[in-house]
């Protein structure tokens, strides 16, 4: 079966600092990925990249077997690639439900429909109050999300995202921000996701990662260091290493392979 | 995130106001229509004045498609309405008559400005874009001066003498005429834009205003989009412009002038831009200002309208149509 990501051997540098060294991965329909790794390790910068937001130095990127490379990013979100922010980017000024019938809209190509009521498109709005309950924000639904508190705007973020109907998802720390005991409302959303729907998260939050994931990727100065499952991950000493910051002060090749867990492309 | 108790999803919820009320877009259509009515009763003689007030509202409403729910920056936009009156003037000078045929072919001149504007400030972002919208009315103006064998140039195009509204109506000495005739256009150009700026694309477009990054993340394009409203804009500043050349009988370098587009940006900010009918309170007082105070005092009214602007801007950021939401609030609940 064809990934429905694959990113092979991509590159990017900013003013010679190396940001994304030479990644490579796949994920599969209904995959569960985490993405780890310290700060400024080149997370955020990877889902730019995917998306097309920044160019790659080289590397090829493939939705569903086709090279996007060198496709817009709009045109990558109509082919089923979207992402979430890390720090939320919502339109202040309109409503909850307003941010869904955008969302909704938009992905059936209707935003350009000059002289239509919006009440007039009955499906949408169904869709967009379902989504709206499922995430438990119906209290909120028709407050602007400038008056909403942050936790529930991290929750619209999602809704957007579930709202293009994506095959690909990608989660830039979708419980940042937010106080821990908050973070089971983030849980449960994700967990409520399609489960054909391929997901890579980036999180720092371990209970969300081990709760979440099947598969975790460890990066580190732009380099994947590795991969296993969660547990292989949590146990592996480079991964402690790279936490720890003595990652930087360590010849990277003479990190000695953990004892269980899987390195480079899976 | 304070835990929110489960309820039904689609039972309409208490406070919602912004939807499903099915009519509500008539509400400020038929205010106008009714204070316009009021205003050709009570003050027959002043019709050529409220005749130009509504034209500087159709003007500030197109203005506020595109800056206040599109968020471009602009001070250019006489060329757009300019074009308008040019066209229909031009028109009418070379024999076509037809009052409504010249307004509607000055709204096709506005549109293919709003195009060619479009294409050249939408290149550009914030200041570089208010400094290009800037050269190009600045280009328009020496153009139509230049061309002073079709314009008229300073002397201003004149001989523009339309026949009747429909075969049936000749404009009258006192303007009864043109006022009703404004009138209708600027009802009818309210309750289509009101729909428009409620659309899909509307909202399209106020998130384009917000945060276009964001619009692309969820697959929406911008720069055709945009350059879409501007053709709309265009639309309409070119039925301004139209309507004043069939009113009025003259079209004026003004009309393409820097100074024209700055006063249109001071009455959108003025009555609050993204509302529409913020443009038309602001053309209201802008003009109902230049009309009246400038009658008692010439050489000080700008000092009044600048004093005026800076109390709105500090006390109203919103805008004087504000107002309006504002005393809303103070009716008591369950009022419309
Ligand atoms: N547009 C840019 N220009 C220059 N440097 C950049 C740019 N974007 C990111 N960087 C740098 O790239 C590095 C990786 O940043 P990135 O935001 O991808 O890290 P991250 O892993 O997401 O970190 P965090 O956990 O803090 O979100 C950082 O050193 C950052 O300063
Ligand atoms: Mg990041």
């Amino acid at each position: 079966m064809t990934a429905a990501l694959e990113v092979q051997s991509l590159c990017r540098s900013f003013d010679g600092i190396v940001v994304a060294d030479n990644i490579s991965l796949s994920l599969a329909a209904g995959d569960r990925v985490a993405l780890i790794g310290p700060n400024g390790a080149g997370k955020t910068t990877f889902v730019n990249l995917v998306t097309g937001t920044l160019k790659p130095d080289a590397g090829r990127i493939l939705l569903a077997g086709v090279d996007v490379t060198a496709v817009s990013d709009v045109e990558r979100v109509r082919r089923g690639l979207v992402r979430t922010f890390q720090i939320t980017r919502l339109f202040p000024d309109m409503t909850v439900h307003e941010h869904l019938m955008l969302a909704l809209l938009q992905r059936a190509e209707k935003t350009g429909r000059l002289f239509a009521s919006l009440d007039s498109f009955k499906d949408a709005g169904a869709e967009a109050d379902d989504l709206i309950a499922q995430l438990g924000l119906a209290p909120v639904a028709d407050v602007k999300v400038r008056a909403l508190a942050y936790g529930h705007q991290r929750l619209v973020e999602i809704a957007i995202a579930v709202a293009l109907k994506p095959k690909v998802l990608l989660l830039d720390e979708p419980a940042a921000g937010i106080p821990h005991d908050e973070v089971l409302r983030i849980i449960e959303a994700l967990e409520r996701l399609p489960a054909d729907l391929a997901i890579l998260m980036i999180e720092h939050d371990m209970d969300l990662v081990f709760r979440f994931a099947e598969r975790v990727i460890v990066l580190a100065a732009g380099k994947i260091v590795c991969q296993g499952t969660p547990e292989e991950v949590g146990r592996d000493p480079a991964v402690r290493a790279v936490y720890l910051g003595s990652y930087a002060s360590r010849d990277r090749d003479a990190l000695g392979p953990g004892p269980t867990v899987g390195r480079g492309r899976a | 995130m304070a835990p929110i108790p489960g309820r039904p999803a689609a039972s309409p919820r208490p406070g919602c106001r912004s939807r499903g009320v099915p009519g509500r877009e008539l509400v400020a259509p038929t205010v106008v229509a009714i204070l316009g009515a009021l205003a050709y009763l009570a003050f027959p003689d002043d019709l050529a004045f409220f005749t130009r007030i509504i034209v500087a509202a159709l003007f500030v409403m197109s203005l506020d498609l595109v800056v206040g729910y599109c968020g471009v920056a602009t001070l250019g936009h006489a060329v757009l309405y300019g074009a308008g009156a040019y066209a229909a003037g031009i028109l009418c000078v070379d024999g076509l008559t037809d009052p409504l045929l010249l307004i509607a072919a000055g709204s096709v001149a506005g549109v293919v400005a709003g195009l060619v504007t479009a294409l050249v400030i939408l290149r550009a972002h914030g200041l570089p874009q208010l400094v290009l919208s800037i050269a190009v009315v600045q280009l328009a103006y020496e153009a139509a001066n230049k061309a002073r064998d079709i314009t008229g140039g300073s002397d201003g195009l004149s001989g523009i003498s339309p026949g009747p509204v429909f075969g049936l109506f000749e404009f009258d000495l006192w303007g009864r005429t043109a006022y009703v005739l404004a009138l209708v256009l600027l009802i009818a150009t309210l309750v289509v834009l009101r729909r428009v700026v409620r659309s899909p694309f509307g909202l399209l477009c106020r998130g384009i205003k917000q945060d276009p990054d964001r619009i692309r993340a969820i697959g929406g394009t911008i720069y055709g989009n945009l350059v879409k409203m501007y053709a709309l804009s265009g639309a309409v500043a070119g039925l301004a412009g139209g309507l004043t050349a069939v009113t009025t009988g003259v079209v004026g370098l003004d009309s393409v002038s820097f100074e024209w587009s700055a006063e249109a940006l001071v009455m959108l900010v003025l009555g609050g831009a993204g509302t529409l009918y913020g443009a038309l309170v602001g053309a209201v007082v802008f003009t109902g200002f230049e009309h009246y105070v400038a009658a008692v005092d010439p050489y000080h009214w700008l000092f009044v309208v600048g004093a005026l602007l800076i109390g709105v801007v500090l006390a109203l950021p919103a805008g004087l149509g504000s107002l309006a939401a504002w005393l809303r609030r103070l009716l008591p609940q369950g009022a419309p």
